[in-house]
């Protein structure tokens, strides 16, 4: 579902990404993680079509990125670190806005974000200005919007920032949801405890090199620590640099 | 003072990084510009005033009366541009900046933040006034042959009556903002300063300044300067300002010391009285700041009826950006003055063209007329220029930090722009139309002439939008909160320039072939065949130079605003 070949992004200072290669499969959760300034965020928005890559490939659901981003991006549900919105819309107009982007049916579009706010308990809130929201609001209401055309592959950049215990479970619950029926999942994350929750499989980025990959045993392997938390391997991986 | 002194170094250091080397945003490009179109207004200033002392000089008692009327009514029309400007920045600066959480999160007191912050409102506030009074009294000095101490005493009281009208704006705001959230107030505010803007170019343009000309109404005149009395109550700082720098130009130390003393004191005695409320009040006031007002108003809806359905002829995704466009343009309540100011210089603008004083002239009617709707076009399209500025060239960096959602939207960015260039093209086509029609049916222009018109405007239109639209994309700044920031910014100027200039050189274009066309028509003669190749030449330059305008800067701004 998702291919980066050789993907590399230069800044011209520093090299972000640095021939990055990775595949997700159909209906896989796939975590990201890396220490601050690792790639995450840049590999996240080469994906979601928002920074062109230097070099390499990005094949979204069969669409190569450079040649078709519109078609490419049809299929993605994207959902960014930072929840910036337009802020003179309502919660309701904004997926109406998105609903319109993305070719939502008409007749479908109100049972749907009606049952998408209700989802993401947002629907007392659904006629105010997003101005009016919190962080944790507008974050549940950007995964609300990035569901609404019920893609392909959903990448999310830091899910959990700013959402309450609650809200955390809930989302957790969703994603699982969403991967059972099919749904590729890429999961840029600091929060450990979420990625060794909730993904399959695991690829860690250090500098921009993909330093390990695979499901946390996988990676307990890789990092010969037996039965140990990610925490530890991702403290032993990045600690030796040296794994893949 | 301490604390404030370092709160204000965050200010200074960025303003002082901005110089690095490396910094994108090309600051001696800027400081250029901005340099060169400063000096260029500064000088127009002072050869203006200079000018016009020298005449009032000439005339003897009259004129120095009218001279020292003046000073009232400009240091009157400083202190109140002042007064408003810092009340507007004093709410931004001591309630609205982002900053401010952080600021109260660390362990200095509020007296010191409401100090820091209300210095540099005081700054951003009054530099211009200061830079741009300048002039003003130099020229005074030289004409009156004022001594040092005038121009001691001018900038001493200056400054004071610039810390006044922020001490002043300050404890208003601080008692305002303990009644109602500060958001509230700045937009209460916002409209208040529009609707009084708009109310005094009315008045001035209804006392039809234009009979000033015709020598029938000159009693009138001596009467009108004999009323014209600005307060100078003595217990006024602005009647102290005024007196003090009267005194200085005819060397009254008494009375200029006396002055300059008062307008200390109280600027002192203000900003004790400031500390004193800020220590009490702030923190209360910022505090109901943090919280989210209501709405101001309730959408529209009758029974049933939307307003969206107007654009269901639209491609969705172009029906997605129109109805967002409108719905955030018109909730934005920073875009209501300048819409309201917009539609009373439209009204002024066609008003003019009805009270146009064409039967004194002694030059035949029908050609001045003719001549007049051909200047409109480029008039109009002057206008047209403003609007865009201020409504076309911020509209792709409105989009702010919210753009993320337009690139990772199955929308590319050529489309994009596409859509924001037909949501602004429509209504200032229609706009521009019906200024150049109805001003023309007031100048009563012949057929050739209003075609003409129609079709220069026609093609003027799309070129300013399409203008606005792609470089407002080269030179977007997502990170703005406020529009009238992004204008006045290099892309913004450089608009401004380019517009001007292509609407210059479509008028000279024109202006041959169409004086050539219509004295061939006025004198009945047939256009050689040269000339019609000319004529044709010209229109067609003209023509392909609107072209340009149009596709070119699109096309730069999907360049430049495409993934990198």
């Amino acid at each position: 579902m998702i291919t980066l070949s050789e993907l590399t992004k230069d800044y011209g200072t520093t090299i972000a990404v640095n021939k990055l290669n990775l595949h997700v499969s159909s209906g896989e959760i796939y975590g990201f993680i890396g220490p601050n300034g690792a790639g995450k965020t840049t590999t996240i928005r080469m994906m979601g079509g928002i920074l062109a890559p230097t070099s390499g490939r990005i094949v979204i659901g069969g669409v190569d990125m450079s040649g078709n981003p519109v078609a490419g991006k049809k299929k993605i549900g994207f959902v960014p670190d930072r929840p910036f919105l337009y802020e003179k819309l309502t919660g309701m107009e904004f997926l109406q806005f998105s609903s319109d982007l993305y070719d939502v049916s008409r007749e479908t579009f109100p049972q749907k974000s009606k049952s998408l706010l209700q989802q993401f308990a947002l629907w007392n809130w659904a006629d105010e200005l997003i101005e009016a929201y919190s962080h944790g609001m507008k974050q549940r209401l950007i995964i609300a919007s990035a569901l609404l055309h019920d893609p392909q592959i959903l990448i999310i950049d830091e899910p959990m920032v700013g959402l309450d215990p609650e809200a955390v479970h809930m989302v957790k619950d969703i994603l699982k949801g969403l991967a059972v029926n099919g749904t590729t999942i890429f999961v840029s994350t600091h929060t450990l405890s979420i990625a060794e929750d909730l993904c399959h499989r695991i690829g860690l980025i250090h500098k921009g090199t993909l330093l390990a990959e695979g499901s946390l045993d996988e990676l307990q392997q890789i990092a010969k620590l037996g039965e140990a938390r990610l925490e530890e391997v991702f403290l032993t991986i990045i600690k030796e640099n040296t794994f893949l | 003072m301490i604390p404030a002194a370092t709160l204000i170094r965050p200010r200074l250091l960025s303003s002082a990084n901005s110089f690095r080397r490396g910094n994108k945003k090309n600051v001696w490009s800027r400081i250029l510009m901005f340099g060169g179109l400063g000096i260029f207004f500064w000088l127009g200033i002072f050869i203006i005033f200079y000018r016009v002392l020298l005449y009032f000089h000439s005339v003897q008692d009259f004129g120095d009366i009218l001279a020292m009327k003046f000073v009232s009514m400009i240091i009157l029309t400083f202190f109140m541009l002042l007064l408003f400007s810092n009340l507007i920045n004093c709410l931004s600066h001591l309630y609205l900046s982002q900053d401010l959480p952080l600021l109260h999160s660390l362990p200095v007191s509020a007296n010191a933040i409401f100090l820091s912050r209300w210095l540099i409102s005081t700054f951003d506030s009054s530099w211009m006034i200061i830079a741009f009074s300048l002039p003003v009294f130099l020229s005074y000095g030289i004409i009156f042959k004022a001594g040092v101490f005038y121009y001691l005493v001018f900038i001493t009281v200056m400054l004071f009556m610039c810390v006044i009208a922020s001490a002043l704006s300050g404890i208003l705001v601080l008692f305002g903002s303990k009644i109602l959230p500060a958001g509230r107030i700045r937009t209460i505010l916002i409209i208040l300063g529009a609707a009084l803007l708009i109310f005094l170019i009315f008045v001035l343009r209804f006392t039809r300044p234009e009979q000033l000309v015709n020598p029938d109404s000159f009693a009138s005149v001596v009467l009108y300067l004999n009323s014209l009395q600005t307060p100078s109550s003595p217990y006024l700082p602005t009647t102290w300002v005024t007196d003090a720098i009267k005194s200085a130009l005819k060397n009254e130390p008494a009375a200029y010391w006396l002055n300059t003393g008062l307008v200390i004191t109280f600027a002192c005695m203000l900003i004790f009285m400031n500390s004193l409320l800020a220590g009490k009040i702030y923190f209360h006031g910022f505090s109901k700041s943090q919280t989210t007002p209501q709405r101001l108003f309730a959408p529209l809806k009758y029974k049933g009826i939307d307003w969206e359905n107007m654009f269901n002829f639209l491609p969705r995704e172009s029906k997605a950006f129109a109805v967002k466009e409108i719905r955030t343009f018109f909730r934005d309540s920073s875009q209501w003055p300048q819409l309201f100011l917009m539609t009373a210089l439209i009204v002024i603008y066609i008003y003019n063209f009805s009270v146009l004083p064409l039967e004194n002239y002694p030059i035949r009617t029908i050609y001045l007329q003719n001549l007049f709707s051909f200047l409109n076009i480029g008039l109009a399209s002057g206008v047209l220029s403003a609007v865009a500025a201020r409504f076309v060239f911020p509209a792709v960096s409105l989009e702010s930090e919210a753009f993320w959602i337009v690139q990772s939207a199955p929308v590319s960015i050529k489309n994009f722009l596409w859509i924001k260039f037909f949501l602004y093209y429509i209504p200032l086509i229609i706009l521009a139309e019906i200024l150049i029609v109805s001003s023309n049916l007031l100048l009563n222009v012949s057929d050739f002439m209003m075609v003409l018109s129609m079709l220069t405007i026609f093609f003027l239109v799309p070129a300013i939008v399409g203008l606005g639209t792609g470089l407002g994309a080269v030179y977007a700044d997502f990170k703005s909160e406020n529009p009238a920031n992004i204008v006045t910014s290099f892309g913004g100027l450089l608009f401004m320039i380019l517009s001007f200039g292509l609407i210059t050189l479509v008028i000279i274009l024109e202006a041959g072939p169409v004086y050539t066309i219509f004295m061939a028509d006025l004198l009945g003669r047939n256009l050689s065949v040269a000339k019609m190749i000319w004529v044709a030449f010209s229109f067609l330059l003209a023509v392909f130079l609107c072209l340009l305008a149009t596709f070119y800067p699109i096309y730069l701004g999907e360049k430049h605003l495409t993934v990198k």
